[in-house]
């Protein structure tokens, strides 16, 4: 069984397909070609990429080893290796595959504009008492926005050090949109942390006169002293190390801030006195 | 209040006056980031403190950057029958001496950075002159203004209220002439009018690419579809680039009146200034600075009885490199991840919420009201053929003066990093110039007789980008320079096109392969390869630029790379395990600082007889070279 048919799916289908078993793809748009039959050109060849896939959409869809499997989800998998059991639930298409000829027809007819609908019931996320009322003030702050979601993280990043996910349900249930998509906004920007950070964080900056005038080093020393790596927290969550792309001083570098404090032209040899002042 | 007519512009206008040149003492510390980041609080309390007890009578206030960051914090002193005084790298204990001997009706000399004895207000072509009548002793020795060459040689007009101004008054900003170009534009020219004098003006847009702004501001205009947006890129993410913090910081409301004329122009009614997320303080200015226009009708509806409505505001950015570009900006406003898409349609036909958006740069809308102010044709009066006014850039690195410049566009580099920058300090010698951060190139010796224009540094491989302008000397490793650049870029390529994505990636491998003592032969052939194809597919502006950096250097700096693929040797002295440093008996004074600093312990040696470094002890670290202070520390 192969999961997804995109290009590397399609091309391992075959090469199973070719060398005798039967394949079952996978995958869980209608149809199989993935993001590869979007785009025009390959990199780094600048090839056409139709033209590499197409032939392979054609030999996939007919070959007689590969059963496709579309609009599926895999549901769950048991087993070892060698011997898997695998469960797939086929989405309702309401069509006779045998009968359809792709023709479109019926998507420029459908009254409800081919919408699906499904009876979910969605339950609200339990937060403790405190942080769903923090959490709600951040809401009603940012209510006549609309586009509240950005503020709405910024808010509760400075809030709670971080984005607890149980918070990130709650707010996902409340603006009515998909955790998905607050997950990939929050691993998006820099700004973000999933990750609970320390009192206190530091961050070095990396701009490029800061770079020039021996940054780097300033982060080694941190990184030594500390004993963490950038990214991370120190065990007593004190200290949290990270890399900032240029604070805008740049005359004064290498600088480093903490919390909101920037400290100008730190040495190698006296950044821990800067840096033990917060304990 | 609703300001109405000219008349109620101009009682401000007294006021403003009136706190700007007092007839008391004044004394205004420079409270940008870069000033607060040197002590300039504690400066502010200590003048507080010490005239309080000494029973001295004066205005203590606060003001934005001069632009010379690298000599905060920046104390003025306005003292009636005196020019302004401007003191340089004051601390609490400095501070204190100038207040006491401001009680006394005296000066310190030798803590003056200048004197300045007029100011010009741009906006109505007048010009403030000290009245000066019984001058203290040692004023003749304080430098003028335009006799330090950091300054003289500049030309100052988006700059000009910036360290002058009071941020947090619009009355300072009103006793400039401002908001008088506002006036103008909504009471005696139609929407058109404006374009049209922003198109002869030949602005072109400061935030790199350097379109046409009237010509794009036209596009919006006759695009259809309502409402129209217009946005301010205040997401400088450039690093090395920091003037946009600063005009938003020392004297935000110059952008504000841009951003609203141009929107009367182009038939806007909301206005977004999306700014980055580490700079809190310019949000803090702009957010107060906008109240304040609010108050005064300068933001809201029918705005000066003029029927037009607009108001703006600020959408904070997450530290995203990438949201710099417009599209992907769009996106972050509109509450997703910042990834750039196809352009057409441009945001002029499709952009915030899919209604015709006009974006500019910070510096751009700053540009506006002097433009309406004064005209085209004296906005035109300085620059090049094809690149008209002033250009600001943040001149840092490796060169004695570091700060922000404005300056004539077509100025050489020379005169600009030798001159106004005052060259290369610790006697050592230059060897390139960065401009244009991640997007842009290395410019080498030899090109820096170049007049600085977009096109002109086009030709050779750079851009003007933002304005960021970083200096480098002998120490500077050109190949180290492109592996940060492009390590900046992969970090920060969103990820959504592939060339970009793995462009950048297999860019970077290499060029640490090559620093760390790896590169074979036809790394470099490859590159440049890599870099031609990314330029050609990737979707945006980062991908389309990334390669510029590490192009740029394999051009100019061949050698520099065949040295470390043939040699396994970094002739700069940067790339750890490629060189060895050892002290030059000669020149070595014999200080100590490099004993003192070493981390390693690998420096030996007494007092006033030259040191010898152990090269088994030595970690390549540098700091002995960059605490030298007569550059005996030599790469092998």
């Amino acid at each position: 069984m192969v999961v997804g048919a995109g290009i590397g799916g399609i091309q391992a289908s075959l090469d199973l397909a070719n060398s005798g078993f039967k394949v079952y793809l996978v995958e869980e748009e209608p149809t199989i070609g993935g993001r590869m039959a979007q785009l025009d050109k390959t990199f780094p060849t600048n090839d056409c990429s139709m033209c590499i896939i197409s032939p392979k959409l054609v030999e996939c869809g007919g070959h007689p080893n590969i059963e496709n499997l579309t609009y599926s989800d895999l549901i769950d998998l048991k087993g070892e290796p060698g011997n898997f059991k695998a469960s797939i639930r086929r989405r309702a298409r309401s069509v006779d595959e045998s009968l359809c000829t792709g023709c479109g027809e019926c998507i420029n007819q459908c009254l409800v504009g081919n919408r699906v609908y499904l009876d979910v019931k969605v339950v609200e996320p339990v937060l403790p008492e405190d942080e769903r009322m923090a959490v709600n003030e951040i809401l009603d702050k940012h209510k006549k926005s609309r586009s509240p979601l950005i503020p709405v993280l910024q808010d509760i990043n400075s809030h709670f050090n971080y984005l607890p996910p149980p918070v990130l349900k709650y707010v996902a249930y409340k603006l009515n949109v998909s955790l998905a998509h607050i997950l990939r906004v929050a691993t998006f920007y820099a700004f973000f942390s999933l990750e609970p950070r320390g009192k206190h964080i530091i961050s070095v900056c990396m701009g490029t006169a800061c770079h020039v005038r021996g940054g780097e080093r300033i982060l080694e020393k941190l990184e030594d002293e500390l004993g963490i790596k950038y990214g991370q927290t120190t065990e007593d969550k004190n200290f949290s190390l990270d890399m900032v792309r240029c604070i805008g001083c740049c005359a004064l570098s290498p600088v480093i801030r903490v919390d909101e404090r920037v400290y100008s032209r730190v040495r190698y040899n006296t950044v821990m006195d800067v840096v033990s002042k917060y304990g | 209040m609703s300001l109405l007519t000219k008349k109620d512009l101009d009682e401000i206008k007294e006021k403003g006056l009136k706190s700007s040149y007092p007839e008391r003492t004044k004394i205004a510390v420079g409270m940008s980031t870069c000033g607060r980041a040197s002590g300039a609080e504690e400066v502010l309390q200590a003048i507080e403190k010490e005239a309080r007890s000494l029973g001295l009578d004066i205005i203590s206030t606060s003001t934005g950057c001069m632009g010379l960051c690298q000599r905060e914090p920046l104390v003025d002193v306005i003292k009636p029958g005196w020019p302004r005084i401007v003191y340089q790298q004051m601390d609490v204990k400095k501070s204190k001496e100038i207040v006491a001997a401001l009680a006394e009706n005296k000066i310190i000399p030798k803590y003056a950075l200048c004197k300045i004895e007029e100011e010009p207000h741009l906006f109505e072509n007048t010009t403030h002159a000290y009245k000066l009548n019984g001058l203290p002793e040692g004023m003749g020795n304080v430098p003028s203004y335009k006799d330090v060459p950091f300054f003289g040689k500049q030309k100052k007009r988006v700059l000009q209220g910036c360290g002058t101004l009071n941020p947090d008054k619009v009355e300072d900003y009103i006793a400039f002439g401002g908001y008088t170009a506002l006036f103008k534009a909504l009471k005696e020219l139609d929407p058109k009018m404006v374009i049209d004098e922003v198109t002869t003006s030949g602005l072109r847009g400061r935030g790199g690419a350097g379109f046409p702004t009237g010509r794009k501001w036209s596009f919006c205009r006759e695009a259809k579809g309502e409402p129209k947006y217009v946005i301010c890129n205040a997401d400088e993410g450039d690093p090395g680039a920091y003037m946009d913090r600063s005009i938003l910081e020392g004297n935000p409301h110059q952008v504000i009146e841009g951003m609203i004329i141009g929107a009367y122009a182009i038939g806007a009614r909301h206005g977004v200034v999306y700014a980055r997320a580490e700079y809190p303080l310019a949000i803090e200015k702009l957010t107060l600075a906008l109240e304040q226009a609010r108050g005064l009708g300068l933001l809201g509806n029918d705005i000066l009885h003029s029927g037009f409505d607009f108001d703006v505001s600020i959408e904070r950015g997450s530290g995203a490199f990438v949201c710099g570009e417009e599209t992907a900006l769009i996106a972050s406003i509109e509450g997703t991840t910042g990834e750039p898409r196809q352009r057409p349609p441009f945001p002029a036909q499709k952009g915030l919420w899919e209604k015709p958006t006009n974006i500019n740069n910070v510096k751009t809308w700053a540009n506006i009201p002097l433009i309406i102010a004064r005209g085209a044709d004296w906005f035109k009066e300085i620059g090049t053929e094809k690149s008209k006014g002033t250009m600001i850039f943040s001149m840092v690195g490796k060169v004695k003066m570091n700060g922000l410049v404005e300056v004539p566009m077509g100025m050489t580099l020379r005169e600009l990093v030798f001159d106004v920058g005052g060259g290369v300090p610790d006697k050592r010698a230059f060897k390139a110039v960065q401009t244009g951060g991640p997007s842009g190139g290395c410019i080498p010796d030899s090109l820096m007789d170049l007049p600085v224009d977009y096109d002109k540094l086009a030709e050779v491989g750079s851009i003007m980008g933002s304005g960021g302008m970083v200096v480098m000397d002998e120490t500077a490793c050109m190949v180290n320079v492109a592996k940060y650049f492009l390590a900046f870029t992969k970090d920060e390529s969103c990820g959504k096109c592939t060339p970009c994505r793995e462009g950048t990636k297999r860019m970077l491998d290499i060029l640490t392969d090559i620093t760390e003592g790896r590169g074979r032969e036809g790394d470099i052939e490859l590159l440049e390869d890599m870099g031609r194809i990314i330029i050609d597919s990737a979707l945006c502006a980062l991908g389309g630029t990334a390669p510029n950096p590490a192009l740029t250097t394999i051009r100019y700096f061949r050698e520099e790379y065949e040295e470390h693929i043939r040699n396994r040797r970094c002739p700069a002295g940067v790339c750890k395990g490629l060189f060895e440093f050892f002290i030059d008996p000669e020149t070595c004074i014999g200080c100590g600082r490099c004993l003192r600093d070493c981390p390693s312990n690998a420096i030996t040696g007494e007092k006033k007889k030259a040191h010898t470094l152990d090269v088994a002890k030595c970690i390549q670290c540098g700091i002995c070279r960059e605490t030298c202070p007569s550059n005996a520390v030599r790469v092998k």
